[in-house]
This record gives C-alpha cells, structure tokens and sequence, in this order.
C-alpha cells in the first residue's frame, strides 16, 4: 500500500516531480515504433494481437507435425513409426498443444486486435498486462514444448492425455517429469488466459465509443466478451486441480492417491468443469467472426442480430451445466446420467438458432464467394456434422457406445477444426487487409480452402465409421482383422491433404505480399464491411482513430455509407475513403512501451523448471517476477521526455462523455489510469 | 444385423421417392426437398455397410441392452443426417444460387432483413421439443439399463447345486482383465462397508478366477460389478452393452446378456498407460451345458496327472525329487520363477494349508501393498483359454494346435511383444529364461486346464 501511495505523494508538489521519473533506479520506458524492440515492449493492442498470432501459427506447425505422426502411426496396422510411449506422448502434445497454443491464442489474435478497434477504443484497457499475457502465453508454450527435448528427446513429454486422468496421471503410474510440465505449464497458460480475460472484460464494458450500447456491439465483440466471461469462472478451477495435482507429484499430497483413499472421480469433475466450457472458450470466438463476414458478403446485416447474441450468451450460461456429459461411463449413479444428458442436449436449442440465423442471414443475399466467405460457410455445414455428432451423444445410453472411441475423435476435431479453426482461416482472409494493408490472394486462397475442406473430410469423416466400428480412442496401434484398416489410410492420406492446404495458406502470405507492392492500397475497407475497425486506414494506425467516433446504430460505419429508403431500397451516401479516418492524427497520446510485462513473464518458465528441477532455479525466476512487478509498479506513467503532447488530447477528451465516468482517463492514457485509479483508492482507503 | 436391416429398408425408399417424381406439378423445390433423405439414407447404408465385418461394431447388438441403445441410436442418426442434408442443401444452395460473380455494384442491395421473430422463435422451438421428447427416451433407456433383473441360475460346484444370481466380478489392471465368479453371492454392499481404500485388492477368494475371457451364459442377465487394481479402465463388449468404467476405490455397477452363444470382442476403453492399445478381453456365452461343463472344469485345482500329482506333493514335502519330464521341470519352474505374481492352483497355492502359508503367496499377497503382489493372471486354468496376455494373443492356432512360437517368445521377452514397464511393477519383467526353461514351463502350461473347444479357438480369430 505504501509503495503505491508514495508517487502520489510525490506528485502532489512540483519540485518533487524531477524525483519520480526515475524513483529507485527504475529504467526509463523503452520508446520508438520501429524494429525489433518496439515489438517486443510494446503495448499496443494490434502488435499483441499480431504476435499471439504468430506464436500461435508456430505452434499450429508443432502441432500439425504431431498429427501428421499420429496418423502416419495409424495408417496401417500395427504401426512401428512411433513405440507406443512415444505415441501417448504424441498424442497428448498434439491436443494440448493445438487447445492451448493454437485454437485459444489465435482466438486471443483476433480479440486483441479486433475488439479495442470494433469498440471504438484507442487501447485496451490495461495496455501493459495486454503485453504480460501475450509474453505469459508465450512463455509458458515454450515451457510446455521444452518438455519434448528437456532430459532427452521424448523423455519427459506429458504422456496421460490433455485430460489427464488420476490416477494415471501420479507419479507412481507416470514417473517421468511429463505430467509436471503439463501442470506446471498450463497453470502458466492459464495465467495468460485469467489476465487477458479480465483486461478484455473491463475494456468492453468501460471502454466503448459514445452511443455504443451493448446491443450495439458486433457479434463478433459479444462472443469474445461471453469467452472472456466463460475464462474468468472457468480457469480458476482447472487451476485448483492443477495445483492439486502438482501437490501431488512433487510433494506427496495425495489428493488423487486412491491408496490413502482418494477418489479419482475428483479430478474429472474439476477438469470437466473447466473441460467443457473451454469447448465454448474454443468455438465460441469463431462464431462470432463468421457472424462479421457472411452479413459482408450476403450484403446483409446478420439476421436476428438479438437472438444470435442471447444465443451465445445462453451457450456460454448452458456450458457450466453440462460437464458430466464426459462422465457418462464413469460410474455416476443413472439419475446423474440422466440429468447431465438431458441438460447436454438442450444445448443445441442456440447452437440450431445460430445456424439457422446464419442461413438466414445468407438466404436472399447476394452472396460474393470470396475466400472468406467460402471458409465461413465452411463452419456453418461442418460445424453442423459436430453439432449433430454432439446430440448422438449427448443420448447417455448412445454414449456408452460412442464415448472413448474414434468416433467422438471425428465429432471434436469437425466442432473443432470444422467449427474454430475454418472460422479463424475465415477471419484471417477477411481481416488481412486490415491488419497488414494486403489481400490475401483469392486464387490461392481457394486452393487453400479446398485443400483443407476436403482433407479435412477426408481426415475426420472416416473417423466416424472407424468410431461405430469400435475402434478406441488413444490406441497406438490396432492388429489386422477388425475392419479398422480402409478407413485409417483414407484418413492418413486426408491428413497430408491437410497439410497441403495449410501450406498453401503460408504460400499465399508470401505471394500475396510480394504481389501488394504492384497493387494500389486496399483502402481502409476493401470489403464494404459493417462495423468500426473497417472506419479507419489499413493498415490500422498505431492509435487505431484519428478522432472519436459517436455511434448511433448497430452497423455504424456501414450506416455512415449507405441508407436504407423507404421502399427499402439502399442508397449510397458516402464513400468508405471519405468518411474512415486516414490515420493522420498526430498528437494522439499513447501509452508507451514497457520492459516489465516482458520480465515478468520470463521468470515464470525459471519457476516452473525450479519446481520440477531444482528449487534454486525457483530464486532466479523469483527475483524477475518480483523485480519485474516492483519495476512495473514503479514504472513512470510515461516517459517525460516522450513529445506525445497529450495535454491537448487531454483537453479534448474532458468534453466528450463516454457513458462511463473514468473514460476520459481510461481511453487515452488507459496506462495512466491503471496506475492512477489504483493509487488514488489506495490513498482514500488509507485516509479514511 | 437390425441396425443394418433398418437402414437399408429406409434406402430402398430413397431412390423410389425419387422416381415418383415426374407428375409436372412437382417444382424444383419438391424433388430438393426429397433429395436429403435419400442422401441420408444412402449414407446410412455407406455407414452400416462399412462397419459389416468389424468385431468391435457398435451397430450390430447381440444382446438386449445393446438392442436398447441400437433401438435408440438408428433412428437419430437418420434425423441427423437429415438436419445435416437440410443445413448443407440451404447453406451451399442458398450460397451458389444467390451468387454474385466479380465485385458489388453500388445497386446490388438484396431487401434489407434483419430478422423474423415468428421464424426465429419457431427454430427455437422445434429443436427444443425435439431435444425434450429425444430426452424423456434417453432418460427410459438410461432406467432401462441401470436396471437389474432378479435371476436365478442353478450351477453346480462339486457335486452342490447352487442357486447363482448371475453375477462376474470385473478387475481392471494394467493391462488385463480378471473375472471372478463367486457362485454363493457376493454382497458389494457389504464389501464396501468393510471400508477398503483399494477394495480390487481386498476381494475375497473365489470360486473362479479367470482373466481375459469372460464365460456366461447364454440369455441370462450378468450383473457386473467393475473395479480397477491399479488405474481407470473402461470395460466394454459392444455386441452386448455399452463400456463403464473400472475405477479404483469404486466398484460399479454394470450389466450384460447375450442372446445367444457365441464370440464377443471387447477391447479397454479408457486410456490407461502404456499398453492401453494392447488390452482387450472376449466374452464367450455358452448354451447351458457348456456352461455347467466350463464351471465344473473351472472349479477343480490344475488337471495334473497322478505322477505329476505326486511329483507336486514331494515338492512340497521338501523331498527335491528329480523331475522325471518337461512337464515335471517346468512345474519347478513355474513354482521357483512365477510364484511371485501368479497363482496356479494345485501347483503353488492350495487350500489345505493355513493363510500364512508360503505356498500360499497368493491369499497373503491379495492384500499386501505393493502393486505387483496378486496382480498377475491366475494361470489354474491357462490352457482353457483361447487368448493371453491381456487378451491379445491367440493361445491355439487354427487347426487347433497350440500357437507355441507366440507362447515361447512371451516368455522369451514379454515387453517385445507388449510394451509394459516392468521396472516400474507395469507389466510382466524379462526373467532372462533360458530356452530350456521356456520349453518346460511351456510343456507344464499346456496341461493347465482342458482345451476350449474347436468353435471357439476357430472364433477368436478376428477377420
């Protein structure tokens, strides 16, 4: 308490104000918006979302090479590729990876890009713990990867499933260090996900333009706002069982030891409380892009836009009451079963509402099948197969068949890859422009989504066959005679087919890019889009609007360039180039860049190796997170000698109201405000 | 066989939908609208066709609380299928009629909609009554299966006719199945009052212990009770009912019937380590005076002949006789080598000497600590089966003779054959026999229990 008060203090007089630059040798804050260290201290909203992004996309390779093992193994009987320790290693990489270090951080590219700027916003709101979650995120997937060469190659890989059950999952039945990387580092994932949550929550309900009321926002923005909420209940408790389970292991607690009496029931509970809304965490953000492009390109504002939000807020509410549906075999009593698989299937009332409104948001449009357009349609049929997989299982008895083998593989990976990441694919095409000021090239982008459709199909709708025909899941191998052999080739072939398309989408950034600089600038809205971040130049400039924008309609940027007649036929009003904003501004303050969010972040892997390896390395990575939170605390709100003439920008903001009363300090120095807000409470509740 | 026979009746319909379509009155939209189904169903024929001649088929019931969930399941992945032909036809058809090629013009406006309430609440309201009424048949069929039926099954243990209800104790470890059969009841209630941390290494002895192959008889109930020594396994025969787990600490209720004799594949479900790929288990139903034949040769010690009966008694006595023979080698083998994990019955276990009792090992074992004790197959009755270790081997070849290079090469190095890790009490160690000792042991195991007959050892076989 003390330590925050003392800059207020300190600001109080003016001849004191030369000795808070710079309080306990704190460094001055890095500067300047070019090469490599304006990427890696900033705090910009669209750099973050960029880099989650990239990290994301290295990850999705591990990943992809994963699978690409698994079904290499799979392709024919009694594979020898990999030996079955390996596999189980494999295989657990492969879901954690793709969950944790792709599906959730590309969902967290688009919403830190995409929901300041579909809000209105400069920033989000707490800009540095923006960077500390990308930098949190990325540490801790390095941690987590490090386990596969750490103490030998294949050594110490997680080995007991993302799932991983108690009691496989102790140390007596899994001795390796594997399951302590997979506790320790997804409990530095979760970090990442927790402070990304709540710094997105606040800047959705305390930073939206003026006149932007909730039902104004884009359904894009609503869905990540209802994954924001899921992640803030969700991941405390998947951090309680990791806690426990990392008790466990290294310290003999035996919450999970059946021995001294445990039940290891507990720890699927926990897990599926968490486990299942992470599947809305997952789908949910995809939904919400393919919800931004398909009204684009049907020249349609998305049909029923109330129900499509309740919808999601109502799979987002249904999702904490429906864990057990993974549990349907575990042994809980008939009425459980019956109460779980009853509750699971009225989750596809709004799922069936979102499709339906999907095509009828399509149905009498006048459709352009632009890449974009062909991945989200792409979600709307494939999305549909796992929602109807989903409601074969959600029928309990049904289940008791289906459950544990192939066939649930296929009903994940079409809500999955067929749901999420065809919606991300969708969303990368649609917003390239605006975050890279290219297109994409359309061409290849077709060989793109074909090639991925059709491996995809290939890959996973064999899987349903192989699933009735019995075949379990997390098999490292099968023996001829069982009927399994066909349909595991056709979807080994399927899965380089996969991998052909993705590397087509690589292709394309390459090509496209070379190929922009013959072609005029795409301007600020290439595809005549319908909400705020299409409003300003491409790429967005750093302080995203030149000036603040005053909502009045849900679609706004869209109502500023077209009007609906009586007869309801749509004029043209404006051009896109006239109205958004060019990015001219100068003057605009910003927040500036910080050390700290990234020497926080590289203490935590120190920590997690010191309490798998040796407590001394828990010190160092200790002294760079205390430091870090001490650096950052102490940290000026600006640098004094930055020319960023805020004063001005000040000025302005005093005048306009947001709605919400802190929002002349929030939206323009929102870093400020952190600090400020906090040491301005924290000095009224020492007074009084 | 039903599920197959649903599907196709409904595909003949397809094509014949189709073919009465030519009175002019029919519009584009009629014969659209009938093409999903006959998609759906062809693909339900593509579906059950493929899974033909799988042993595993979830499709294919042989019992009635299989039929239950097969009853349940067809028709909803026919309405799925549909729904899914319906969203696929709308969306892709809406898509390429409504296509605009190159880029918009500034009059390309569709009309303007941005909802229908009426349509909206509609599509939230067919579903949900959809799920309620797909609901109150799951929760029937969930009754319906946790339900128990009270049966009494005479069998007879030595010469005593027994009132058995019929009832199998399932004991899930890494990575093999136990059945135990207890003919007098075996309360679970009771058991569980005793308060065990780990009861699967509490059971009390029983009539039968066998491993890999669960014998039943034909149309009778089997209560199942499922518990696990060591991790979660799922037990599951999908010809006769659905998987439930075998978790540690619990014992949970299951149950199964087949209605006729024969074969049934089952393989783990839950993934439980490093062998979880390579533990599976068969069910055999018998007729009844198979049945009665199996449990009467069940419930007698290891068949031994007279000299090697002998021979077994001077071991014991502390006499070292000289082995006269192979057989006679490998039971000193057995008793020196394989004592520490497994029970032979009349050869290194019996049941004229007290509890404490090295030749023993095994009651005393049943409730010691240590992960391996008692967590080995009891081989009284190894030659008797048509699989080992774990369910993965067939024990006889298909002319019925014993399949003796697997055998040997199991005992020669088992981890070659089936990943375990020993060193760590997960699986059967490498005792670094020597090939005169593998032919001895082998000779001694093949005269362990009385041969399955021609139609099962021809049956294990999956094709």
């Amino acid at each position: 308490m003390a330590i925050i008060e003392n800059p207020l203090e300190l600001e109080a007089g003016d001849e004191v104000a030369q000795v808070a630059e710079k309080p306990l040798g704190v460094l001055t804050r890095p500067q300047g918006s070019t090469g490599w260290q304006s990427w890696l201290f900033t705090v910009d909203h669209k750099r973050i979302g960029i880099m989650y992004g990239v990290f994301a996309m290295f990850f999705f390779l591990i990943g992809g090479l994963e699978a690409l093992a698994i079904r290499l193994q799979l392709a024919v009987p009694n594979g020898k590729i990999l030996s079955p320790e390996t596999y189980n290693q494999v295989f657990t990489m492969h879901g954690v990876t793709m969950i944790f270090l792709v599906i959730m951080p590309l969902a967290a590219a688009f919403a830190n890009y995409l929901l300041p700027l579909q809000l209105g916003a400069r920033d989000v709101a707490f800009p540095r713990m923006n960077a500390l979650s990308l930098w949190v995120f990325v540490a801790g997937g390095f941690f987590l990867c490090s386990s596969l060469f750490i103490g030998g190659w294949f050594e110490n890989v997680p080995n007991g499933g993302w799932f991983n059950y108690a009691p496989n999952s102790g140390t007596l039945f899994s001795p390796t260090k594997g399951i302590d990387f997979y506790a320790v580092g997804l409990q530095i994932l979760g970090i990442a996900s927790l402070v990304s949550a709540i710094n997105l929550i606040v800047t959705c309900l305390n930073m939206r333009a003026e006149g932007m009321t909730l039902m104004k926002m884009p359904v894009l923005t609503w869905m990540l706002l209802v994954v924001q909420f899921l992640l803030l209940f969700a991941l405390p408790v998947i951090t309680v069982a990791l806690f426990l389970l990392m008790f466990d292991r290294l310290w003999g607690a035996n919450f999970f030891n059946v021995e001294m009496g445990a039940d290891p029931l507990l720890w699927q509970h926990l897990f599926w409380i968490f486990g299942h809304p992470e599947v809305y965490i997952l789908i949910l953000p995809s939904f919400g892009i393919i919800s931004e492009v398909i009204p684009v390109f049907s020249r349609k504002p998305i049909f029923g836009y109330s129900f499509m939000v309740a919808s999601g807020i109502a799979i987002g509410f249904l999702g904490w009451g429906v864990w057990a549906h993974h549990m349907f075999v575990s042994g809980l009593g008939p009425i459980s079963v019956a109460a779980f698989s009853v509750s699971t299937m009225f989750i596809a009332v709004p799922t069936g509402v979102k499709i339906l409104n999907w095509v009828a948001t399509m149905w009498g449009g006048r459709i352009q099948l632009t890449t974009a357009m062909l991945f989200a349609i792409g979600v709307v049929s494939m999305f549909t197969i796992g929602g109807l997989s989903g409601v074969t299982h959600s029928v309990a008895a049904a289940d008791t068949q289906q459950t544990d083998t192939y066939y649930i593989v296929a009903h994940f990976h079409y809500v999955i890859f067929g749901g999420a990441l065809l919606g991300i694919f969708s969303g990368f095409y649609f917003w390239w422009p605006k975050m890279f000021g290219y297109k994409l090239n359309e061409k290849w982008g077709k060989w793109n989504f074909w090639l991925q459709i059709v491996g995809f199909n290939l890959t996973f709708g064999p899987m349903h066959i192989l699933g009735l025909q019995g075949m379990s899941r997390r098999i490292d191998s099968y023996d001829p005679g069982y009927g399994f052999e066909l349909w595991n080739m056709v979807s080994s072939i399927g899965a380089f087919v996969i991998f052909t398309g993705v590397a087509i989408f690589f292709v394309n950034i390459y090509v496209s890019q070379k190929q922009a600089k013959h072609l005029p600038p795409v301007g600020p809205d290439p595809w005549d889009a319908r909400s705020l971040e299409w409003m300003t130049a491409s790429p967005t400039p750093e302080h995203n609007f030149d000036e603040e924008i005053v909502v009045e309609y849900q679609d706004h940027f869209w109502h500023q360039k077209w009007a609906e007649e009586e007869d309801g036929r749509v004029v043209r009003i404006a051009y896109a180039e006239d109205i958004a904003h060019d990015g001219s501004a100068t003057d605009v303050h910003l927040p500036s860049p910080s050390y700290w969010p990234l020497v926080l972040a590289s203490g935590l892997p120190f920590i997690g190796y010191g309490i798998i390896y040796n407590y001394w390395l828990c010190a160092i990575g200790g002294f760079l997170t205390l430091g870090a939170i001490f650096g950052w605390i102490f940290e000026h709100p600006d640098d004094p000698d930055a020319a960023h003439g805020h004063h001005d920008d000040h000025g302005d903001d005093g005048d306009s109201d947001h709605g919400t009363p802190d929002s002349d300090t929030v939206d323009t120095d929102a870093d400020d405000a952190e600090l400020v807000t906090a040491s301005t409470d924290a000095g009224e509740a020492s007074n009084g | 066989m039903t599920s197959v026979r649903n599907l196709s009746a409904v595909t003949k319909e397809g094509p014949e939908n189709l073919a009465e379509e030519p009175s002019p009155r029919h519009t584009r939209g009629m014969r659209l609208r009938r093409l999903p189904l006959a998609l759906a169903a062809g693909s339900a024929l593509l579906l059950s066709a493929c899974a033909g001649d799988a042993e595993l088929d979830t499709l294919e019931p042989r019992g009635p609380e299989a039929e239950t969930i097969d009853n349940l399941i067809d028709p909803l992945f026919l309405i799925s299928f549909v729904v899914f032909f319906i969203i696929l036809g709308l969306s892709a058809g809406v898509a390429i009629k409504n296509r605009v090629k190159g880029e918009y013009e500034d009059d390309d406006w569709p009309t303007q909609t941005h909802g229908n309430a009426k349509a909206e609440w509609a599509w939230t309201a067919v579903p949900f009554f959809g799920m309620a009424f797909i609901g109150v048949l799951t929760v029937f069929a969930v009754i319906d299966l946790n339900s128990e039926e009270a049966n009494a099954y005479a069998v007879e243990v030595d010469g005593e006719t027994m009132q058995w209800e019929p009832h199998v104790v399932v004991v899930g470890h890494q990575w093999w199945w136990e059945y135990r059969y207890y003919f007098d009841g075996f309360d679970v209630d009771a058991f569980l009052d005793e308060d065990h941390a780990n009861p699967a290494k509490h059971l009390p002895p029983a009539d039968i212990v066998t491993s890999g192959q669960m014998i039943i008889p034909a149309g009778q109930e089997i209560e199942l009770s499922i518990t696990s020594r060591d991790v979660i396994h799922s037990h599951w025969i999908p010809a006769l009912n659905g998987k439930r787990d075998a978790v540690p600490g619990r014992i949970h209720p299951w149950k199964l019937e087949a209605d006729a004799p024969g074969y049934y594949f089952g393989q783990c479900t839950e993934f439980c380590g490093l062998s979880h790929a390579r533990m599976r288990m068969q069910t055999i139903a018998m007729n009844d005076s198979d049945f009665a034949e199996w449990v009467d040769q069940q419930t007698t010690p290891a068949t031994l002949s007279d000299e090697d009966a002998a021979f077994i008694a001077a071991l014991r006595a502390g006499d070292n006789p000289s082995p006269a023979n192979s057989v006679q080698q490998g039971l000193v083998n057995i008793r020196q080598l394989c004592s520490a994990c497994h029970l032979v019955e009349g050869v290194n276990h019996f049941d004229d000497v007290p509890e404490d009792s090295v030749d023993n090992i095994y009651k005393e074992a049943n409730v010691g600590v240590s992960l391996r004790a008692g967590a080995a197959p009891n081989l009284t009755h190894f030659a008797s089966r048509s699989t080992f270790a774990g369910g993965i081997f067939n024990l006889y070849n298909e002319d019925g003779s014993l399949n003796r290079n697997k055998l040997e090469a199991w005992l020669r190095n088992p981890a070659a054959l089936k990943a375990n890790d020993a060193d760590n009490l997960q699986g059967m160690p490498n005792l670094g026999l020597s090939e005169d000792q593998i032919d001895d042991i082998v000779a001694a195991l093949e005269t362990f229990g009385t041969r399955p007959s021609a139609t099962v050892i021809a049956e294990t076989f999956a094709e």
